[in-house]
Order: structure tokens, then sequence, then C-alpha cells
């Protein structure tokens, strides 16, 4: 083949695919007498719901046309089309600091005319509250789905020996030396995967700290030494209970051994639950609240925002995109989310609660709930992989060395915060 | 002669031997992309048996998700059109670089500061570009086209003005004495002579394409073209991964390229086959 | 013969103006805006201020910064000494008068073409599972726990995969390094006898010198930007000790939200790698010019 032979080769095979491709792009036109209105949402794991919910809404409206997209890399692709300024008019995001920091550059629209807030349960109200940097005036976010976070067991193995859930920190150490007696490994960890560290340490800590700390500490009224302190001892504690060296181990490779029998619980959040039965589809998996305190009455359920829903404040179609909210939060559409995704509805109600959550029932029921900790965390202090570092740390003063370090790198990472945070505060006192 | 063809055994074992580092991956990688999710286990043996069933199900299921003609369609022309027009401008810019350099400060200046352009990290441009790009009307494949003949030129650049320092400038003289212009001279006689380069080039081109998930991700993602990589983001979660249809996704897409790959190596050994290289 | 000289001047400067002009555009231009930011707070999005020279004063006082420095220099001087020995063995025995040569070939490029998530399963199931097993056998210590999980070991993992992957890259370009060496003169130094090992830096070696500055110069950055491996095997594990450069400035300025103070860090890596590379240029053109 000559030189010239194989680019002109080349170009030919360029010429064909593009043809093809381009044949293939043309895009269906909308009618133009509709309100479009765009979603796009964090949960690649829920396309398929939301696929039925769009179908749905826009069978039953004539004017109005809906359209959802999951992506993967919903985060980085919602960061990259802001800053292209092509914004969609509702985002579905989770309760953390990504709502906060949106929210904290004025990206949301006040929804609070929307009457379909009141039947939100109040604890979730109270955590979107809680993530304001700021105090802010109105209501930002529609609260959707939550997770819960705590501890799942194979309820088999604990029917076969009969062992009792526990209710308090001692019991739950009665019940891990009971069950290591039995020759069984109690608990397992995929600390590799650092994220990971967070899920006992947020189960922990919501029972033994108070849920608005962070605030508290840039208020400085208190700090994370005295805060946390309690936290750092528990979790450290459970690691004798684990398998040896779990920083080993991945978030997968602990799914997989936990479904298939190696250990008898699994510190993680309800979100593990189908990663672990697509290994075993038949395993009886069943939950409790993580025992944090002496005392029953203390303890906490761990629940965050799975996903709300908030409005762009560039829309051009509030009412469209309200009607479209009011008809996400009826409850036949919310049970089709549920349905697919299992979680808990954030609205008052009825809804059915997924088996593996039985435990944590009660809990629900009565709105016993505090969020996530780490949902208040800025994510590039990474305080999961400052957990790690902690537990792998096996010196006297480790805790002391952890807990000194959270404080002086929180001022670090939040000093913006902290100083908008303080500059408000005396703007408070100035205005009284 | 006779005794220079003779084959290198030992050489030959050594390196058969050798595979077995690429080998051993890549048979966990097979076998994974042919299990089913409930075959997934911790222990060794477990992990490295056969499937229960040799079944292409995975594969088909992975090329639904993806929209594998599709997205392979994308990944095809991007690759391929950055590849041709990459060899076409870099190798013609690394000629005229590289011969400028020997005479002119500039040129010296220029190919530094072309090539210095291969360390700017990317996340640094990434937001500007981002920003760029939409504003230019170019947040679509073509924009990713000329995103990558920027983020190649420098390698290509060096990697052509070093092949350049072998082929004796004595050729391209005797031409201009002839009275052939610049222009043609290059394409008549350098563009031919650097077939090894091309070959290399579009190797290294096309694997920096092919696998790369962040550049299509910023600037054409909500276009509704999806990339090979772009629609494998769909089989990883944070809580969860389906490793079984990814991996069968991951070999389709694997099998292009290594195509391709067998195809330019067989062009950088005709370079010299064809006598173009003469010391 | 004058005006001809022109003539080449001008065609040169047509053509290496508008690929400047491209260059500029999405290169540099990005970079100067990006140089712009970090002297302020952005989060990547919303409003920012000016904070002066805080975020540059900030980088020399960042334990976790000066601690990604040391691991990423420790990576890229291991991992491009390794890469160029191996594949510049490879290259050769690729050469050669050997059997299989296109399937070979074909087979040890492979490494460099699998994606992030096959990479990260499979070693760090043959690091968490298969070593160790090893280790106990054979009764070698440090395989006997995951070596991604030792603090101290790590970075040898992500060593490990770095150079497997990498290995293929640098022996495609030393085998079209060895091309441009006339046939003649390249078998002659495949002569067997004693005089081999003496023919090839004498013959072969100088010839192939330019490439060599080239794989250098590449493998030394690419080792400097390590990102895939660390992203798919360790996220910076543990206990932060495999956290790149590159790794801390995309989580903490993309995925975080300090883009503002990580433009600043890329800013600094960028010199710095500017700096080692023409430093290398300039010895290597040396050494060339006395070959």
């Amino acid at each position: 083949m000559s030189k010239k032979g194989i680019v002109r080769n080349i170009s030919l095979m360029l010429a064909a695919v593009l043809g093809t491709v381009n044949l293939g792009g043309c895009g269906e036109e909308a009618s133009s007498d509709r309100a479009e209105v765009e979603m796009v949402c964090y949960k690649p794991e829920a396309v398929k719901a939301f696929e039925k919910i769009e179908a749905r809404f826009n069978e039953t409206h004539d004017d109005i046309h809906l359209t959802i997209s999951s992506p993967n890399e919903a985060m980085t692709i919602l960061k990259t089309r802001f800053i292209r300024e092509d914004y969609p008019d509702i985002i579905g995001i989770g309760g953390d600091s990504n709502y906060s920091n949106f929210l904290d550059a004025d990206l949301f629209l006040d929804i609070s005319e929307l009457e379909e807030l009141e039947q939100v349960k109040k604890s979730y109200l109270q955590m979107d509250k809680e993530l304001e940097f700021v105090p802010q005036e109105g209501a930002y976010a529609l609260p959707y789905a939550a997770n819960a976070a705590g501890v799942l067991y194979n309820k088999e193995m604990f029917q076969k020996y009969g062992w009792e859930i526990p209710e308090t920190w001692e019991e739950f150490m009665t019940l891990c030396n009971e069950i290591q007696s039995c020759g069984i490994q109690p608990l397992y960890f995929g600390f590799k995967d650092t994220w990971t560290c967070l899920a006992p340490w947020n189960a922990l800590a919501v029972g033994l700290a108070d849920s608005d700390i962070c605030s508290q500490v840039n208020r400085e009224e208190t700090t994370f030494k005295e805060a946390y302190r309690e936290t750092a001892e528990k979790i450290k504690a459970l690691l004798p209970y684990a398998e040896e060296n779990p920083y080993a181990y991945s978030y997968n490779d602990a799914c997989t051994a936990f479904a298939r029998g190696e250990s008898a619980m699994y510190p993680i959040g309800s979100y593990a639950i189908p990663q672990i039965k697509s290994v075993n589809p038949d395993m009886k998996i069943d939950s409790f609240v993580f025992p944090a305190n002496d005392s029953e009455k203390e303890n906490v359920l761990n629940s965050g925002i799975d996903l709300q829903f908030c409005v762009m404040k560039n829309t051009e179609q509030k009412e469209a995109v309200y009607e479209v909210l009011r008809f996400l939060y009826e409850d036949e559409v919310i049970q089709i989310y549920l349905e697919d995704q299992g979680g808990i509805a954030c609205k008052e109600g009825d809804f059915s609660i997924p088996s593996e959550l039985t435990g944590m029932r009660e809990y629900i029921r009565n709105d016993r709930m505090a969020d996530f900790q780490d949902h208040h965390y800025p994510s590039e202090m990474s305080v999961d992989a400052m957990i790690q570092t902690y537990l792998l740390d096996e010196s006297d003063n480790s805790a002391d060395k952890f807990l000194k370090r959270f404080d002086t790198e929180w001022k670090r990472y939040n000093r913006d915060l902290i100083r908008k945070v303080q500059e408000y505060e005396k703007g408070m006192e100035d205005a009284q | 002669m006779q005794r220079k063809k003779k084959t290198n055994w030992i050489l030959t074992i050594v390196l058969v031997l050798g595979t077995a580092t690429v080998f051993f991956p890549l048979y966990m990688a097979v076998i994974i992309a042919f299990k089913q999710p409930s075959e997934m286990t911790n222990d060794v043996a477990g992990a490295l048996s056969f499937p229960a069933r040799w079944s292409l199900d995975n594969f088909r299921q992975a090329m639904e998700v993806t929209d594998f003609w599709h997205s392979l369609g994308n990944s095809l022309l991007i690759t391929l059109a950055t590849i041709v027009l990459a060899i076409l401008i870099h190798s013609i810019a690394g000629y005229v670089i590289g011969r400028g350099m020997a005479k002119k400060k500039s040129f010296r200046f220029i190919y530094l500061y072309i090539v210095s352009g291969m360390f700017v990290p990317f996340s640094i441009l990434m937001m500007p570009l981002v920003k760029q790009t939409a504003q230019m009307g170019l947040g679509n494949r073509l924009g990713v086209i000329i995103l990558y003949l920027v983020f190649y030129m420098p390698m290509n650049v060096l990697l052509y003005t070093g092949y350049l320092k072998n082929i004796p400038v004595a050729l391209e003289e005797a031409a201009d004495i002839d009275g052939a212009s610049a222009w043609k001279t290059y394409w008549k006689i350098i563009f031919p002579m650097m077939m090894p380069m091309h070959a290399t080039v579009a190797i290294l081109t096309a694997l920096g394409t092919w696998n790369d998930v962040m550049t299509p991700l910023v600037i054409m993602s909500g276009t509704g073209h999806n990339t090979l990589p772009l629609a494998q983001l769909n089989f990883q979660t944070q809580f969860g991964t389906n490793y079984n249809l990814a991996f069968a996704s991951y070999i389709l897409a694997l099998i292009p390229i290594l195509v391709f790959y067998v195809i330019c190596q067989k062009q950088i050994l005709n370079g010299v086959a064809n006598g173009a290289v003469k010391g | 013969m004058k005006k001809k000289m022109n003539n080449r001047e001008r065609t040169f400067l047509a053509i290496v103006i508008p690929v400047v002009v491209l260059f500029f555009m999405f290169n540099t231009l990005p970079m100067l805006k990006g140089i712009v930011y970090s002297f302020t707070n952005y989060k990547g999005y919303g409003s920012y201020e000016y904070v002066g020279l805080r975020n540059y004063i900030d980088l020399f006082t960042d334990a976790r910064v000066g601690k990604s420095y040391l691991f990423t220099f420790k990576y890229a001087i291991a991992g491009t000494i390794l890469v160029n020995v191996l594949s510049l063995l490879m290259a050769l025995g690729l050469n050669s008068k050997i059997r299989f040569k296109s399937a070979l070939r074909g087979i040890y490029f492979v490494p460099n073409i699998l994606g992030g998530l096959v990479i990260g399963y499979i070693f760090s199931f043959i690091f968490t599972y298969i070593l160790p097993v090893v280790g106990d056998v054979f009764g070698i210590g440090f395989l006997q726990n995951s070596i991604l999980a030792s603090e101290k070991y790590a970075w040898i993992g992500v060593l490990i995969v770095g150079v497997w992957q990498a290995v293929a890259m640098n022996t495609i370009i030393y085998i079209s390094g060895l091309q441009t060496v006339p046939s003649d003169v390249y078998e002659a130094s495949m002569l067997d006898g004693a005089g081999k090992w003496k023919e090839f830096w004498k013959v072969t070696f100088p010839l192939v010198m330019p490439f060599v500055t080239i794989n250098l110069i590449l493998s030394t950055k690419n080792f400097l930007m390590v990102f895939d491996q660390i992203l798919s095997l360790t996220k910076g594990g543990p206990a932060q000790s495999t956290e790149s450069i590159s790794y801390l400035i995309y989580k903490n300025g993309m995925d975080g939200g300090q883009f503002g103070f990580q433009s600043a860090n890329a800013v600094l890596f960028f010199v710095v790698i500017v700096a080692i590379s023409i430093f290398q240029m300039t010895v290597m053109g040396k050494k060339e010019e006395q070959l």
C-alpha cells in the first residue's frame, strides 16, 4: 500500500463514519406550545424509576413535557453545566455539602410557597435547615427519599444462634464477644475505600454528638476535641471484632464477604443492600440502629436525605416546574420510586419500608433521626481519610492526635465559611 | 547472512514466558466477563475458576446498556479524526519546528513553548475550557477533536522532531536545489520517510483518545452523544458496581484498538522494509 | 539561493503561525485563566473573591501538599528508571530474530489499553487475595498482608501497576527508534559473540539516543502526573500515603471546593515539572551531541 493510499483510505473510512453517525444523530423536535421542563438527577442507579415517572407524567400532561436524565458523574456534569450557564430547571441531589455549596452560591429558587412542603417529615426539613451555611429565609429543597445507616445483620445467622438485638453500647460489645466465641467474625469493614470509614463514624456520631455540632464549632462554641472524643474511642473499639487488616478490603469486598456469610454484621447504610443482594439474592438481611449510648432512649437513627429536588433560580417556567414537583410528590409516584430504590419516603404517610429496615421502623415512625454528620464536612478536608489514618495509628495518644488534627484542619478548610458565619452573627447582633 | 537469520530461541522463550504477566490479569478479566454477579467471591480458587456457564449474555446486555453501536461510532469518529489530523498537522509542525530550530532561536523557543504545554495539568484547564468551548459553540464532538489535537500536539511534536534528527538534511537540500518548494519537498520526501513515526503517533494518540473519559464527559455530556468510555460509566456507582457487565463491555471496547495496533505495528516495520530510511 | 531560503522560511512561518495560534487558544489561554483563579477562593461555581497570595503561601505550609510532592517524586524517579530499562530491553527483544514476533508485540501492548476499572479490580484482587497466599507459602514477610493496605509498601503496589502499563508505550517508541537504525548497522550489532554488548553501546545506543531523550521526558512526565492508577488502586490511601499531586489537584479542585487553591498547586506543579524537563532536555541534548 502506498503512503498516499493509506491516507486516502483513512480519509474514506473517516467520511463513512462521519456519515453514519450524523444520520443517527438527528433528534426529535419538541412541539413549541408545550412547556419543556428539564430535570437532572444524581442517582444513575434510579434511571429505571425515573423513566417510569417521566412517562407517566408526560401521558397525563398535555401542556408540559418533562425530561428526566440521571447520568453518571452527575455532579461533574452539573458543575460543568453551571460553568456553561446552561441550567436545567430542577435538579435532584442529596442533602449533603453539595446542596450547602450550591445554595450558598445562590443557585436555587425559594419554593416556600409550595404547599407540598407541609407534608414533609419535620426532621428532614430540619436537616435541610442545618445544611445552610448561613441561615436563609425560605425553603430551597423538597426532600424526597432518605436512606438510613446503622448495622446490617444476617438474619438467619442471628436466628440460628438466638442472638438478641442490642440496644445499648454495652449490649453491643457483649454481643460482639458472644459472636466471636461462636467462632464467627462479628463485623466486616471495607476500609480500603476510605469513604466507608464514615459509615460507622456517622452512625456513632449521631447518637453521641449534637446534630448541629459543626455550626457550633463554626460559632466557636465548642471544639471537636470535646464533641467527638467518645465517637473516636468507640469506633476504634470496633476493630478487634472485624477482620484483620480491614484496610486491605474494599467496599465491594466487604459486601461480598457479608453476603457470603463471612461476618454476622456489617455496619453500613441501606444503600449497600442491592450490592449485597446481587451476590446473594436469597439472603435475609435486617438492620438495627447503632446502639451508641448507654441508654436506648438516647439512640438516634442515622438517616439522611438521599434525594431532594431543588429548583434552579434561572428557570423561566415556575408554574410548570411546580406542577412537576406536585406530581412527583403524589403518593403513587413516590411509591414507584421506593419500589425501585428501597429507602424511606420523606413525605409523611404510610409508605412501605423495605423489609431490610424492619429493625429501624420505630425510629422512622417516631421521627427519631439525625443527618449524616459528614454532610457538613467539606469534601476537600477528606475526613474519611483522616479517620482511616487514625484507625491505622496504633500509638497510645492516637485519639488526641486525631481530634487535634480535626480541629486544626477544620479551621483551615472552613475559614472563609467561618468568617462568613461570624460576619453574619455580627450583623445580627448589630441589627438588634 | 545465514547465521543472522537464525531464530533466537532463548529470547523467544523468555518473551513467551513473560506474557504470563499479561495473560494472568487478562484471564481474570475474561472469566469475570462471563460470570454472573452471584458467582463473585473473595476466595482465590473461586475467583480463578471458570464461570458456571459460558454464555454471551453479559456481552449482549453490556452492548444494550452502552448503546454499543452508537457509542462505538462516536468513539471511532473522534479517534480516527484525531489520528488523521494529528498525523497531518503535527508531523508538518514537527518538521518545520525541528528544522527551523537548528537555525533560529525563535523556533527553539516555539519548540519549548509547545512541548512544555504537555505539563499543564488538565485540571487547571478544565473549567476555563468548558466555558470557552461552550461560548465558541464547540461543546460537541468537533470541540473534543480540537482539544485532543491540542493536547497531543506537545508529545507528537516531540516525537516527530526527535525522529527528524535521524533523517539527513541533505535530502531536502538536494530537492531545494532542484527547485522544489518547501511544501512540496515535505509531502514528497519527508512525510513518507516518517512512516514508522506516523504509525507510532497513531497508536499513542489513539490510545489516549480511545480510553479518555474526562474530556468528553466535561465537554460534550448532555449532547446525546456518548463515547464508549462515557457509556461504560453506567456500570459504576459509588454504592454498587456490576463488574461482570463492565468487564464484558471493556473487553468489547478493547478489540478495535487492539486490531488498530496490530495494523500500525506492520506499518512501523514496513517503513524499514521499503528502505525509506537510509543511513 | 538567498531568495529560495526566504521562500522556505516563509512557508515555515505560514505553517508554524496557525499551529501556535491554535495551541495558544486551547492551551495557553485557558491556563492563563486558571492562573487568575489561583489568586481567588473560587469553588468552581458561584461567586468568588480575590485572596492575593494566600493560596501560594498556604501551599508551602500545607502538610498534605508536601507529602504529595514527596510521594510523587519518589514514584516518578523509580518508575522512570524501571520503565526505560525494561522497555529498551523489550524493544531490543521484540525487534530481534524471534518467533511469534507480531503476536508477542500485540500481547505486550494489552496492559496499556485496559481501563481503570479492570486494572483496579484485578490488581486489588491480586494484591489482596493472591499475593498474601504466595507470601505465606514462601514465607515472604511483606507480602503476607496486602501491600496496598500498608502505608509503607502501598506505593510499590501502585508502581508495579504503573510500570506494567507504561512499558508498552515506551517500547513502541523504542521500536520505532530502532527502525531508524540502518539495518546493516543494527544487524552488525546483533552479531553473536563477546562483542555484542560492546557493539550495542557503541553502535545502536548512540543512534537511538534521541529516543532515549523522548522516552525519558515522556515517562518522567507521565509518572509525575500519575492519576489513573491512584484512582483505581488506592484512592490516595492508606492513611493518605499515596496521594499524588495530580490526584490531589483533581480530587480537591474538582470534587471538593478548593478550585482556587488547587489551581495554585497546579501552577506550582507546572513550573516544577517544566524545570525538570528542560533540565533533562539540556543534559540529554549535550549527550546526544557527544555521541
